[in-house]
């Protein structure tokens, strides 16, 4: 076992942390051989949310044949993955375990090194799947349905936690305002195609926390829209919906151009499920664009959860800390790792 | 034929391997449940235990549940993906089996119970044949009260086994002609699937790695709320 891998060390990724069952083949961090991603999306549906035994129970059922069919398209059947990466945490731990056990037992079948990889250190490398050029330090705004991160990137596995939620999670906001709206799940998706036929300027909902540290607060908006809607039903939700959308990527992207200016970063890159919202990846580049700065917007298949961006974080905690035991297991609160 | 067997459907984790010449390594750890972080180095020390090189493993089974949904998800997800990338073919065991087994040399009824926790067991009844036991009902799942009716109903001598039966032991103390195993005979063993894989792959009972799935006996509680709201909106 090889604790230094090779500039084009193939590298298996899996990803089992919430309701994507993912398996990849990723070579050297860079060139993604096979990404297959299995979403149960459609399972969760009528329950308006993510339900975490329906979620592990798929997980089982589909990891294998996920896994085969990544390896058969990166034309890898009979072997040839020189180490096998897994999403140890944060996440749903049934879920987790699904994947870290299959990923242990891959690894000692194959005799290659297990690499436990954590799920938000994999969506800061997506970012660099795309784009190998990024120069660091960047700060990088994570968004998804379980985080919102404000990142200082200095180095390879050094990071600064700039700001983070103080309540929701961005996308929970959106999942939260979506429901109440009648607009269903998942929520994201969702209210970014209503907006798009609404007036962003319609209602000026409050921007929280806007003027002091780089943490964020979504309940508060939640419960403006909530409140606007009961006083005013016959604004359109078309509207709504914009006006709630403007409100929380004005927010982010403010935010996350004024941290990159103070640390004086070289670029910005944007990561997690919500950077698919289309106004959220308009307003981040122009953001950048205006600052002059290099700006990363990964694309919207490897925004969300995928394996590619867990193979090539494995890549370069393989590089740094060496193969993780095979008596590892997972943790549904694991923190990225930072500097302080 | 070399067999690996692994068994992680109560608090209890273990793997096995062996094949026409017995069980050659087993390893069992009952405490703590860490499934996950025991799984593949138990399959590791029992096969180096028994000098097997892994690429001599030809079948892979593993033991279905019913049992404690995490820990039968570690096992059932790490025997599919080593009979992946073994390509071999796998052979799933009930739980419930399993810890009959042991003790198919009685003439009694056996009972064998699973702590299904929320009060409730999962339960089946089982008797001797050649060679080994038969189940005569099926599995089930319901509290300690239920299952102690039902064996008050029966006429035959009963002998129990498993951590349901040892759990909910009030439920059954006070019944004749039931006795229950010790603590010995609590969870299900890795050699066993063993030994039983092995009767049934000299059959060729196998199944793919994509076609086995678990046996739960129990809906996600989400699906459970799910049904009742449908059924009272219909209701309604």
């Amino acid at each position: 076992m090889t604790a230094h891998p090779r500039e084009a060390t193939v590298v298996l990724g899996i990803e089992t942390s919430c309701d994507e069952t993912a398996a990849a083949v990723v070579s050297g961090a860079q060139t993604v051989l096979s990404s297959v991603v299995s979403s149960q999306i459609e399972l969760h549906a009528r329950f308006g949310g993510v339900v975490p035994e329906i979620a592990s129970r798929a997980h089982v059922d589909l990891l294998t044949p996920v896994i085969a069919q990544a390896l058969v398209e990166a034309g890898l059947p009979d072997g040839g993955v020189e180490a096998v990466a897994a999403t140890v945490g944060p996440g749903l731990i049934g879920s987790l375990l699904v994947g870290v056990s299959a990923a242990k037992a891959l690894a000692l079948v194959w005799d290659v090194p297990f690499v436990g990889v954590n799920h938000l250190e994999a969506h800061l490398y997506a970012g660099f799947l795309e784009d190998p050029s990024l120069e660091l330090p960047v700060v990088v705004l994570l968004v998804s349905g379980g985080h919102t991160l404000l990142i200082h990137m200095e180095d390879h596995g050094r990071y600064r936690l700039l700001g983070q939620t103080i309540d929701d999670a961005a996308g929970e906001a959106f999942d939260k305002v979506a429901r109440y709206l009648g607009l269903g799940y998942p929520g994201g998706p969702a209210i970014d195609r209503v907006a798009m036929d609404g007036d962003p300027e319609a209602i000026r909902f409050p921007r929280a926390m806007q003027d002091e540290s780089y943490d964020f607060s979504f309940s508060g908006l939640k419960t403006a829209v909530v409140n606007h809607v009961r006083r005013h039903p016959e604004v359109g939700t078309a509207d709504v919906a914009a006006s709630f959308q403007e409100a929380v990527v004005d927010v982010l992207v403010t935010k996350a151009q004024r941290a990159a200016q103070a640390v004086g970063a070289k670029g910005m890159v944007l990561g997690g499920g919500v950077a698919a919202n289309s106004v959220l990846r308009e307003r981040f580049l122009d953001a950048c664009t205006a600052d002059g700065m290099h700006a990363f917007v990964p694309s919207r298949a490897m925004c969300t959860d995928n394996a590619a961006m867990v193979a090539a974080a494995g890549w370069w905690r393989l590089r740094s800390d060496g193969p993780t035991p095979l008596d590892a297991g997972g943790d549904p609160n694991l923190r990225l790792p930072v500097v302080t | 034929m070399i067999i690996l067997g692994i068994e992680s459907s109560t608090q209890q984790v273990g793997a096995a391997i062996g094949g026409h010449e017995g069980v050659l390594s087993a390893a069992h750890t009952s405490r703590g449940r860490r499934h996950a972080e025991l799984l593949t180095p138990t399959i590791d020390f029992v096969r180096r235990s028994a000098r097997i090189e892994l690429h001599e493993i030809s079948c892979v089974a593993v033991d279905l549940g019913p049992g404690l949904f995490t820990g039968l998800r570690v096992g059932i997800a790490a025997a599919k993906a080593m009979a992946h990338a073994l390509r071999v073919p796998m052979i799933g065991v009930p739980s419930l089996d399993l810890l009959a087994f042991p003790v198919r040399h009685t003439s009694r009824l056996i009972v064998a119970a699973i702590d299904a926790k929320r009060g409730e067991v999962f339960y089946a009844f089982y008797r001797q044949v050649p060679g080994g036991v038969q189940r005569v009902s099926a599995h089930q799942l319901g509290s300690p009260d239920d299952l102690a009716s039902e064996l008050l109903a029966t006429p035959d001598e009963v002998l129990m086994v498993g951590d349901g039966a040892l759990r909910y032991h009030d439920a059954f103390d006070g019944l004749k002609r039931v006795e229950l195993a010790d603590q010995g005979f609590a969870h299900p063993s890795a050699s066993s699937l063993v030994q039983l894989a092995h009767a049934r792959a000299l059959r060729e009972q196998f199944v793919a790695a994509w076609e086995l799935a678990p046996l739960y006996l129990r809906k996600p509680d989400a699906e459970i709320n799910w049904t009742t709201r449908d059924e009272q909106g219909r209701a309604e």
